[in-house]
């Protein structure tokens, strides 16, 4: 019996395609009864999620066959609408029988493939975690409605398991990607915890809200918000449970806060040396994270020699995102190389081995006429 | 057969050899910028430190005192002192880095300590005796442990920091731990050392002393009253916040590095430690 899977993901395909493929949580076990009782697929797996739509099923028809089979089906329910406004989102053309996004692997590659999806090496933020609990969750759902059987149970299982092994044994996973995670992270190396932390935010934009929110949910304590407009502050002071203060009372906080998140849209610095320096003289040498995204800079970089103040703008958060990204990109191969080590056994197995595919070449995309 | 070439400095001079290679990993890890987890430096001064203790325990029966009797002596005790204080210390996995800092240090003391002239060959009797001399040696030499330690965790303090300061990579790639953490865990190390210090200089007060040793004026008393004070006003201006983290750490370091390179002088100068 052969693994295999044919789908569409973000490297295939654009959004306004893969919407139209989405299956909705509510409808996938009666997607998978349908793919079963059509007799393709012996056990079946449908993980969808907004980078990607794949079934997995274990098939016991040869693959070109289950290919045809179980694209028709995918192409199928890419006509039915699962909302009522699907159709009129996707504005493009009719789905061609023969489209170039969906690719079809069977063994090894399919298996293959599952791994790296749950290592998030296919993902669109290299290494990223989510994926795998969207993998266990389809995975869940399939076994839960008696779906999967011993062939896709074991490629499953062990697929959690090796990222796991990959997640703890390589760096693909380490650091953060984005502005916001990177500040965090930051004011993690500097502060014992974040438990206790006050941040100071000023001017009430979308990047420091989203870095804001990164620091409250690991813990810090309080958020005030100062911005020109003391209803936007107060507007957003209140989503994130903070308070407002107006714009000119900013400094007078500096004796409490901690960190300073700073994207005002002013043309000309609104914290330097001068002002800066009398303000560190009532924190008892306690240290001061402050991060400009501001553009133009909001803090002259000159109060970076300051004693006890640390001072990131966007340039160097975005440079760390970076670099993370390359030291990531550079476990690639190590990523595959466990993959394939991790593979072999499964491949080798018994109960793989009898009735798998002949040669186990790649399909890729599928011929117009299969 | 061992037992009677193998002499307490073979298993010291094992345990040196394990603080070289700690030293020689420890360049490693700072080459890939701590980013792996400090388990193999960990072990190697375990390894180190159960040969140490090895040398102590074979020592302190041979004499069958408490093994602080002359400068090798001393020195040993000192440097055991530090590597026992990392041990637990590295317990916390984002301490554990401390080592690779420490060892170094440990190597230095250690080769220091095999110099032959620091151990001349007992005589019948220690040449110091009594259980308040014990205690007053090894409180001492304890406090210099937890000062060492001090320092080792401001290097590691200052390290960071300058990373952080300077936007390096290293900084959010190593496992360190915060910097806040680095300062508090040093400044508790040195305060730790200076209650030893206390207890250890209040103990050599009582001790029987030849009648024509002066205590006030001997150079060794006279240097660990200063070496008192030194530590004294570091911990009350930090708690009056007067110095930056920065520092602080930088005073910790030299602090210790002064304790380091007049340790010896003035215990060779002091009729009372060296009769």
């Amino acid at each position: 019996m052969n693994v295999v899977v044919i789908g569409l993901s973000h490297h295939s395909s654009p959004v306004e395609l893969r919407e139209r493929f989405a299956f909705a949580e509510a409808r996938i076990p009666g997607a998978l009864k349908s793919l079963r009782g059509s007799g393709v697929a012996d056990e079946a797996v449908i993980v969808s999620t907004c980078n990607r739509v794949e079934l997995y099923a274990a098939t016991s028809v040869e693959p070109a066959k289950a290919f045809a089979e179980l694209r028709e089906f995918l192409l199928r329910w890419g006509e039915t609408p699962s909302s009522p406004n699907q159709n009129a989102k996707s504005g493009i053309e009719g789905l061609s029988p023969h489209h170039k996004g969906i690719y079809a692997l069977a063994e090894p590659h399919s298996l293959h493939h599952l791994f790296k999806v749950a290592c998030g090496l296919d993902s669109m933020v290299l290494g990223e975690t989510e994926i795998l609990g969207q993998l266990k969750a389809a995975y869940d759902l399939a076994l839960k409605h008696a779906h999967t059987g011993p062939r896709l149970n074991k490629a499953f299982q062990r697929a959690f398991h090796v990222a796991k092994h990959v997640r703890t044994h390589t760096n693909i996973q380490r650091g953060s990607v984005s502005v916001a995670s990177v500040a965090v992270e930051l004011a993690e190396k500097i502060f014992s915890s974040l438990g206790d932390r006050e941040v100071l935010v000023i001017g009430a934009g979308d990047t420091s809200e989203k870095t804001a929110r990164a620091l409250l949910s690991r813990g810090a304590r309080n958020i005030i918000v100062a911005n020109r407009s003391l209803d936007r502050a107060q507007a957003l002071a209140g989503e994130l449970g903070g308070r407002a203060v107006p714009f000119d009372d900013w400094a007078g906080e500096f004796s409490k806060i901690d960190i300073v998140i700073s994207s005002t849209a002013a043309p000309h610095h609104i914290l330097d040396r001068a002002k800066l320096e009398p303000l560190m003289k009532t924190r008892r040498q306690r240290p001061l994270l402050l991060i400009d995204i501001a553009v133009p800079r909001d803090i002259d970089p000159g109060v970076n020699f300051l004693e006890n103040v640390y001072l990131y703008n966007v340039d160097d958060l975005q440079g760390i995102a970076d670099d993370y990204l390359k030291l990531r990109q550079e476990e690639i191969a190590r990523c595959e190389a466990i993959i394939a080590e991790k593979v072999k056994p499964l491949l080798e197995a018994k109960a793989f081995l009898p009735q798998m595919g002949t040669d186990g070449h790649r399909f890729g995309t599928l011929p117009a006429d299969a | 057969m061992l037992v009677t070439w193998f002499t307490d400095r073979h298993f010291f001079l094992l345990a040196v050899a394990f603080y070289g290679l700690s030293t020689v990993y420890s360049v490693f890890l700072w080459r890939i910028g701590f980013r792996r987890d400090d388990h193999a430096n960990y072990f190697l001064l375990l390894a180190a430190f159960a040969l140490h203790t090895a040398a102590m325990v074979k020592r302190g029966f041979s004499i069958a005192h408490c093994p602080v009797n002359n400068l090798y002596e001393a020195t040993t005790f000192f440097a055991w002192t530090i590597v026992a204080a990392y041990l637990v210390i590295g317990l916390l996995p984002r301490l554990r880095f401390l080592g690779a800092f420490a060892s170094p240090v440990l190597l230095a003391i250690g080769v220091f300590a095999l110099m032959p002239a620091l151990d001349p060959p007992h005589g019948p009797q220690p040449e110091f005796s009594g259980a308040l001399v014990s205690l007053h040696a090894a409180t001492i030499l304890l406090a210099y442990g937890a000062f060492g330690l001090g320092a080792v965790a401001s290097a590691m303090f200052l390290m960071q920091q300058h990373d952080l300061k300077f936007h390096k990579l290293r900084a959010v790639l190593s496992l360190f731990p915060p910097i806040q953490r680095l300062e508090i865990v040093a400044i508790q190390l040195v305060l730790a050392g200076f209650i030893l210090l206390t207890v250890g200089l209040a103990a050599g007060r009582h001790l029987p002393r030849p009648a024509d040793a002066a205590y006030w004026t001997d150079p060794k008393v006279l240097w660990s009253i200063f070496l008192w004070f030194v530590y004294l006003a570091l911990l009350v201006l930090r708690r009056l916040r007067v110095p930056s983290s920065r520092g602080l750490a930088v005073s910790f370091i030299a602090a210790f590095v002064f304790l380091l390179l007049t340790f010896w002088g003035t215990n060779l100068l002091s009729p009372l430690h060296h009769p």
